[in-house]
């Protein structure tokens, strides 16, 4: 059994980000474990550029952003194990891993979950047809093209208008395939406005909103899709069926947090989130195991990735240092217009970011925390948009003596 | 005249509401920062776009590396640039910030890499 003060699970952008900053705050045993043979997780693969504007201010492309923290944790002699993967972790925060060498113990004072999503399925969304070759997740098609070599097909459908679609959209039109369509299942799009216009208008790509996959038809590989319109009640309008003759269907169609170490560990998850629920510094109920990244709420842009992971390492030092005094709690509970809030309880009252996705876009709406009737804190936005995530800072005086807080969005 | 513009400048994506007249720009609405109204005078007469893409390497740990044009080049040239980096190959070990030079466009596009390639080692010495 190898002890060490804190292990991340995870080497990408929040694992990252979250060993750096536990280094800078005097932590020096740090553990990052990584599956993959290289660190920096899903970025290497996001090759297009827009990454890092928040954070350096300059516009870098997924593996430069990755690179600048990589460096950093080499520089720093921070211990990397790749081509490694936790298979077990408890609540007592021993993990099995295995790599190459065989099987080994080891126990963090502190664990951290940076384990990053995955991508919803064609299982999961249960398209009915046949099994032909030529179906894909967008994230899957990105990186059999970014770091493979392989091109996915030359007819493309794209169903869902998240952002990594979009993306794909363009990456494949580049590539010299044919996009005929990003078809959205809800009246409006899932991905940022700039990505529709810089991914889709700029090509001449139609997207298709309330408009799904229906069917799908091929033998060996896929040669058709059916796409029919959504109606208002949600149910599909028979007229407006109409087949597609494709190879390739991309699946852009929603990002589940990957929660099964978690759950071994008796963490307990958010059924809206699919995240653990977690306290204002990112511990979950199992004391020092933390969450950050897009393990905890599917984030919109890198940046915010990091920022989180920088942000949790305050409540690693604090746990570190034995202040686990959890005296007080504020439950917050969820009002209208909101899908979910990050973190769902306090319990050592200080400055704390609260992370919100809207469920429906908006124009000039007020998010609104309240105990009972008394108001605790508001916050305007010009718009809102269920493809960002929105983020508001209480401060401690606020929250003093608060019990319950209930947010809505007016 | 009235047209509505989406700054891709940042995730931000502001909604702009444009009043024009030919060239002439008279006003921009909606934008939160001044980099909007920059984006807007080339939007309309020049677009520019950063290209990104990936350019095949010989004997890397990767195959491929990935590579963005240095500053925005003119829109209409990205889906002929996607074609021209089809064509061109280079040697491991590439660093980030090197080099490619694409001909074969009006004007010479620099690329640059993007990510780190080391040189592929074989387990057993090829002959």
């Amino acid at each position: 059994m190898i002890e060490k003060e804190v292990i991340v699970i995870g080497g990408g952008a929040a694992g990252l980000a979250a060993a750096l900053a536990c280094h800078e705050r005097g932590v020096e045993d740090i553990l990052i474990i990584e599956r993959n043979t290289y660190l920096g997780g899903i970025l290497n693969q996001c090759i297009h550029d827009g990454f890092g504007l928040e954070k350096f201010n300059s516009s870098l492309t997924g593996p430069e952003y990755a690179q600048r923290y990589i460096e950093k944790v080499t520089k720093k002699k921070i211990q990397v194990l790749l081509n490694t993967m936790v298979i077990e972790l408890n609540e007592n925060k021993n993990l099995l891993v295995t790599n190459h060498a065989g099987f080994h113990h080891y126990r963090g004072k502190v664990i951290i979950l940076a384990m990053g999503c995955r991508e919803r399925t064609r299982g999961a969304i249960a398209i009915p047809g046949t099994q032909p070759a030529g179906i894909y997740t967008a994230g899957v098609a990105q990186e059999l093209i970014n770091l493979r070599n392989y091109m996915v097909g030359e007819k493309i459908v794209i169903l869902g208008s998240g952002d990594i679609g979009m993306i794909m959209a363009r990456r494949l039109t580049l590539e010299g395939a044919e996009v005929l369509m990003v078809a959205e299942k809800l009246p409006y799009s899932s991905g940022l406005p700039r990505n529709i216009n810089q991914c889709l208008y700029d090509f001449d790509i139609p997207l298709l909103l309330s408009h799904t996959v229906i069917n799908v038809k091929g033998n060996s590989r896929l040669s058709e899709v059916t796409l029919a319109e959504i109606g208002k009640r949600g149910g599909i309008i028979p007229k407006s069926k109409r087949k597609i003759p494709c190879d390739t269907l991309l699946l852009s169609v929603g990002l589940i947090p990957e929660n099964e170490l978690s759950r071994q560990a008796g963490v307990i998850l958010n059924p809206m989130t699919a995240g653990p629920e977690v306290d204002e510094r990112g511990q979950t109920n199992v004391p020092g195991i933390f969450a950050c990244g897009n393990v905890l709420q599917v984030h919109d842009i890198v940046d915010n990735v990091s920022l989180e992971a920088e942000y949790i390492t305050e409540g690693v030092i604090d746990y570190l240092q034995g202040q686990t005094n959890r005296d007080q709690e504020i439950s917050i509970i969820l009002g209208n217009g909101l899908r979910y809030v990050v973190p769902q309880k306090i319990m050592i009252i200080k400055d704390t970011i609260f992370s919100f996705r809207v469920n429906e876009p908006g124009k000039k709406k007020t998010l609104v925390f309240k105990e009972w009737n008394k108001l605790i804190h508001k916050t305007f936005f010009p718009r809102v948009n269920p493809a960002e995530m929105l983020q508001v800072k209480l401060s401690r005086e606020e929250l003093e003596g608060v019990k319950t807080l209930k947010a809505r969005l007016v | 005249m009235n047209r509505p513009f989406v700054c891709i400048i940042c995730p931000n994506s502001c909604q702009l509401k444009v009043t024009y007249e030919g060239e002439n720009i008279f006003d921009i609405k909606g934008a939160l920062c001044d980099k909007g109204k920059e984006f807007v005078k080339n939007e309309m007469t020049n677009p520019l776009r950063v290209f990104v893409g990936s350019v095949k390497v010989n004997q890397g740990d990767f195959r491929l590396v990935s590579v963005k044009s240095t500053t925005p080049i003119p829109k209409k040239y990205l889906k002929k640039l996607g074609k021209l980096t089809h064509s061109i190959a280079v040697d491991a070990p590439v660093e980030i910030g090197e080099q490619i030079t694409v001909s074969g466009l009006e004007q010479k596009i620099k690329l640059v890499a993007t990510r780190k390639v080391k040189k592929r080692i074989y387990a057993v010495e090829k002959k």
